[in-house]
């Protein structure tokens, strides 16, 4: 059917306002990371650009780039120590029509609805007596709690998808389960499973109360790490963007890689 | 090598009866087709025997063992899927190799079964390629190949050629066919197409309700169809089945009358005739007015409708006449009459003319 | 078979982490709502208090003000989202340069951290020199100065369009999703029959889609719940406790009054809210399979 000009203008614009209004709060804030501070308070867009800012907060007193450390290798070891859990248990609760295996689901899907601030707490006062607070163990532990259910539900979206025949075909041809999910079902989930797994690495490294609470200066991570420029002579914009940029960047790199299946994935529990 | 037995299988899903009590044995070498509409248990009983599904009740013989609990793996069953099933992320010839691997086999030897496997379902060119890239045709050689390249016990065949188009369809009944006999190797087939069963079948077991039927070679499946049932299923197309009386070896229904047939006990009955056993003819014992003709080629189907009743014969390509113009028809020399009981559907007597 | 075992044992790694690391952490807060415990003047958890703590929240004015502040960010934060997903599943069903390109960008805001969106609206909000509140002035001089995250209500706003800004690109994707689903032939009747698209809309589309809105509602309502990311970096809770929601107080009696019994008993309130608005979202859920497979 054809329709009329006027609709597809308007559709247009719509569109329009949409990329605006999704894009102008990062653009702005890209855009103070390049300016001085002086510039910075201004919102003229005529502006020298300078890499000042980022050299500033590598250096001393800001030292992000331990933040940045501590940041990647709490959401790296999240995701690895996660996935192939979630993997198997996925599998598990798609394929198999166990009886308690609705029960068990939802136990584990609930569990995710459960707010992190009421997790924090137990887990404040255990690692006090462990002394592991301020340590990057704690947060590890505390991030698995939180992603592990939510990826099991991704990954299981993702193996439902698959069709049953490959797999049977595999037991004929003489495959036992555990070979079958091998040889075949972890291939073919492969694309899921990595979705999963960038998925999981954004969730924690966006992780805040967590990271707020449980560490002071040793395993801060870098969206604590950007309450630092809040300081007695008022906040620090420039810098602070900066340390935004430096956060989205690598998040938006990873979102935009996985673009196709992140819509998917990210959609495939909660409606499939 | 060996036969198949299933012995009072039984199989529930919660409370839905799927198979009542099977008992079914599947010779050494044969080739049986199980047959039947969607839903009458078919591909439900071969994948009992493949052990893809839980067995309810009952046992599954391959030789003298039980083999109700071993998992498909060691069965020692090949099966052809459907949907092909193949292995998205592995070349065709890492496909058909898959078995061969999985039963330790060395890399160097792997590669040569495959390739002369691939050769006898004319794959030789594509070994190096994605499933995805074949055509239907092709993907189907792949799951073929990678059955036979172990000689199993059993094959089993789920509807194998449902996915491909007409023509095609045909090509690879004949090359089914031809395996069977080079291979020789006890094949169940299940399929919903009368015309596969027909061609391909040693012996034919047609399901309804998760019952079998009838078990019968194919020729008298067609020539002594145990009821209704059968008798309507098989053949194309269909036999006419006329719910009528009988009286004094004299049937009668709206439009026919047919005397001369063996006098058993008067009472309803239905008469089975094939459209390929009645012809057009001046008078005969059936007539009404055209209700449609459908030239086919070869022949001229011409459908009469009286009351209700449509019986449909079997005319010349050259036959013109009008609708609604009266039409009768004779049955042929050779042809064969059945009557079935109107109350349970099982075959009274069959009678030439 | 060996299947029997298998199906279990595959979840035993997956189990062992939520059980150490979800049920243990509940059990453990679920006690301490009992108990007495203040965490700045004693190491380890006092005497039984039976229900104290809960009913202390009925008459703590600020947990009141807290619920209530909760409450309208929650309603308001559902509704627009789901309105606006809803709308922009609409425009992105079609397809097109503009249209894929949108879709991409939607990622960014769901991508970015909500701690930082806290932290850029509120420079962007800035009466001085926030590129919003100055940009907004100078457009239209009467809105020129207005302290925006200094007015109670206002403070709640911008609280609301920085959530609302995170989320409605998952709620679309979501809604993009149910759209998907809906076969094309019952509108392409519908459009036979004579139906403007309006009417296409209101009749065929979206009846169609309630399934899935309720869920995508009942997720949205749960993650408003739980949001606190925002509090901290944009208002702080601010100005007075003007935008505490109750994710925040029970941070706040925990971590900054050490009162443990009490944040427990308040996060064990909380949980009781999530738990019963996602029993209901589960239940949709399988629904939802049933009427997909059926």
């Amino acid at each position: 059917m054809k329709r009329s000009v006027l609709s597809r203008a308007a559709e247009t614009i719509i569109l329009l306002v949409v990329c605006f209004v999704a894009l102008f709060p990062i653009v702005w804030m890209f855009l103070t990371a390049f300016k001085n501070p002086r510039d910075a308070y201004d919102i003229s867009l005529n502006f020298q650009p300078t890499l000042q800012n980022f050299v500033t907060i590598f250096s001393n007193p800001w030292n992000l780039g331990h933040a940045l450390l501590n940041s990647t290798i709490v959401a790296g070891a999240t995701v690895l120590l996660s996935i192939p859990a979630a993997a198997l248990a996925a599998y598990s609760f798609s394929r198999f029509r166990m009886k308690a295996r609705k029960s068990l689901f939802f136990a584990v899907i609930s569990t995710q609805f459960v707010p992190a601030v009421v997790i924090v707490l137990p887990f404040f006062l255990m690692f006090r007596s462990l002394g592991l607070l301020d340590t990057r163990i704690a947060l590890v532990v505390v991030n698995v709690a939180i992603v592990t259910p939510f990826v099991i539900w991704m990954i299981k979206g993702f193996i439902d998808a698959i069709p049953l025949d490959s797999e049977e075909a595999a037991m004929m041809d003489g495959a036992s389960r555990l070979r079958v999910i091998r040889d075949i079902v972890l291939p073919m989930a492969a694309p899921g499973i990595i979705t999963s797994a960038i998925f999981s690495f954004i969730l924690t490294w966006n992780e805040f109360l967590f990271a707020l609470i449980l560490t002071r200066r040793h395993a801060t991570t870098l969206p604590v790490a950007l309450t630092n420029f809040r300081t007695e002579r008022g906040d620090l914009w420039e810098l602070m963007s900066a340390a935004g940029v430096l956060i989205t960047v690598p998040i938006f790199l990873l979102a935009l890689v996985i673009q196709k299946h992140f819509t998917r994935g990210m959609t495939a529990g909660a409606v499939k | 090598m060996a036969d198949i037995r299933l012995v009072d299988i039984v199989k529930k899903y919660g409370d839905f009866l799927a198979v009542p009590r099977q008992n079914l044995t599947i010779e050494d070498g044969e080739f049986l087709v199980l047959l039947g509409p969607s839903g009458c248990g078919k591909t439900t009983t071969m994948r009992m025997i493949a052990g893809l599904e839980d067995i309810t009740e009952g046992q599954i013989f391959v030789g003298d063992t039980c083999v109700n609990d071993l998992p498909p793996k060691d069965r020692d069953i090949a099966m052809v899927f459907q949907n092909y099933g193949l292995y998205p992320h592995m070349t065709v010839g890492d496909n058909i190799a898959y078995p061969l691997k999985l039963r330790g086999m060395s890399r160097a030897e792997r590669r040569e079964q495959a390739r002369i496997t691939a050769e006898k379902v004319e794959l030789g060119p594509y070994l190096n390629r994605r499933p995805a890239e074949l055509s239907g045709g092709q993907r189907q050689r792949v799951a073929l190949a990678r059955a036979i390249i172990r000689r199993p016990k059993l094959f089993l065949m789920d509807e194998p050629l449902s996915n491909l188009d007409a023509k095609l369809r045909v090509t690879m009944r004949a090359e089914l066919k031809h395996l069977h006999h080079e291979l020789g190797i006890t094949t169940v087939y299940v399929t919903h197409d009368q015309t596969e069963a027909m061609t391909l079948a040693s012996r034919i077991a047609i399901l309804n309700h998760g019952r079998i039927v009838q078990l019968d070679t194919p020729e008298r499946i067609y020539s002594e169809p145990a009821d209704i049932f059968v008798a309507g299923f098989i053949g194309n197309p269909a036999m006419n089945l006329i719910a009528g009386e009988i009286r004094g070896g004299v049937f009668e229904a709206p439009a026919v009358r047919i005397p001369g047939l063996d006098a058993g006990p008067s009472g309803p009955v239905v008469l089975g005739v094939r459209p390929e056993h009645l012809r057009i003819a001046e008078t005969g014992p059936i007539a009404g007015p055209i209700f449609a003709n459908e030239l086919l080629g070869d022949s001229t189907l011409v459908t009469l409708r009286q009351r209700g009743t449509h019986i449909c014969a079997r005319g010349p390509a050259d036959f013109r006449r009008e609708l609604d113009q009266p039409v009768s028809f004779a049955p042929t020399p050779d042809a064969r009459l059945h009557l079935f009981d109107a109350e349970n559907g099982n075959r009274i007597a069959t009678q030439s003319f | 078979m060996r299947d029997r075992s298998l199906q279990y044992y595959l979840l035993v790694p997956a189990f062992m982490i939520v059980v150490a690391t979800t049920i243990y952490p509940l059990a453990y807060s679920f006690i301490t709502a009992f108990r007495d415990w203040d965490l700045s003047k004693q190491r380890r958890p006092q005497g039984f208090v039976g229900a104290d703590n809960f009913t202390q929240a009925l008459s703590d004015a600020n947990f009141l003000s807290t619920a209530w502040v909760t409450a309208i960010f929650v309603v308001v934060s559902v509704a627009l989202t789901v309105v606006l997903a809803m709308g922009l599943a609409l425009l992105l069903r079609r397809r097109g340069p503009l249209h894929d390109f949108t879709r991409i960008i939607l990622i960014l805001p769901f991508a970015m951290s909500p701690a930082l969106i806290g932290v850029s609206y509120r420079f962007m909000f800035n009466p001085e020199y926030g590129v919003i509140a100055k940009g907004l002035g100078q457009v239209f001089p009467p809105l020129a100065g207005i302290p925006w995250l200094a007015d109670p209500h206002l403070a709640l706003g911008v609280l609301i369009a920085t959530d609302v800004w995170h989320w409605t690109p998952y709620m679309t994707f979501m809604c993009l999703g149910g759209l998907a689903s809906v076969p094309r032939a019952t509108e392409e009747a519908a459009r036979m029959d004579g139906a403007s698209s309006l009417r296409i809309l209101w009749d065929v589309i979206l009846p169609q889609m309630t399934g899935v809105l309720v869920v995508v509602a009942v997720l949205k309502t749960i993650f408003a719940l739980k949001m606190f990311d925002q509090v901290v970096t944009l208002t702080g809770g601010g100005p007075g406790v003007a935008t505490e929601t109750l994710a925040f107080y029970v941070y706040k009696v925990g971590f900054k009054w050490f009162d443990m019994g009490y944040a427990s008993a308040l996060a064990w309130v909380l949980t009781a809210i999530l738990m019963a608005v996602s029993a209901g979202y589960v239940r949709m859920l399988l629904k939802e399979r049933k009427m997909a497979t059926a």
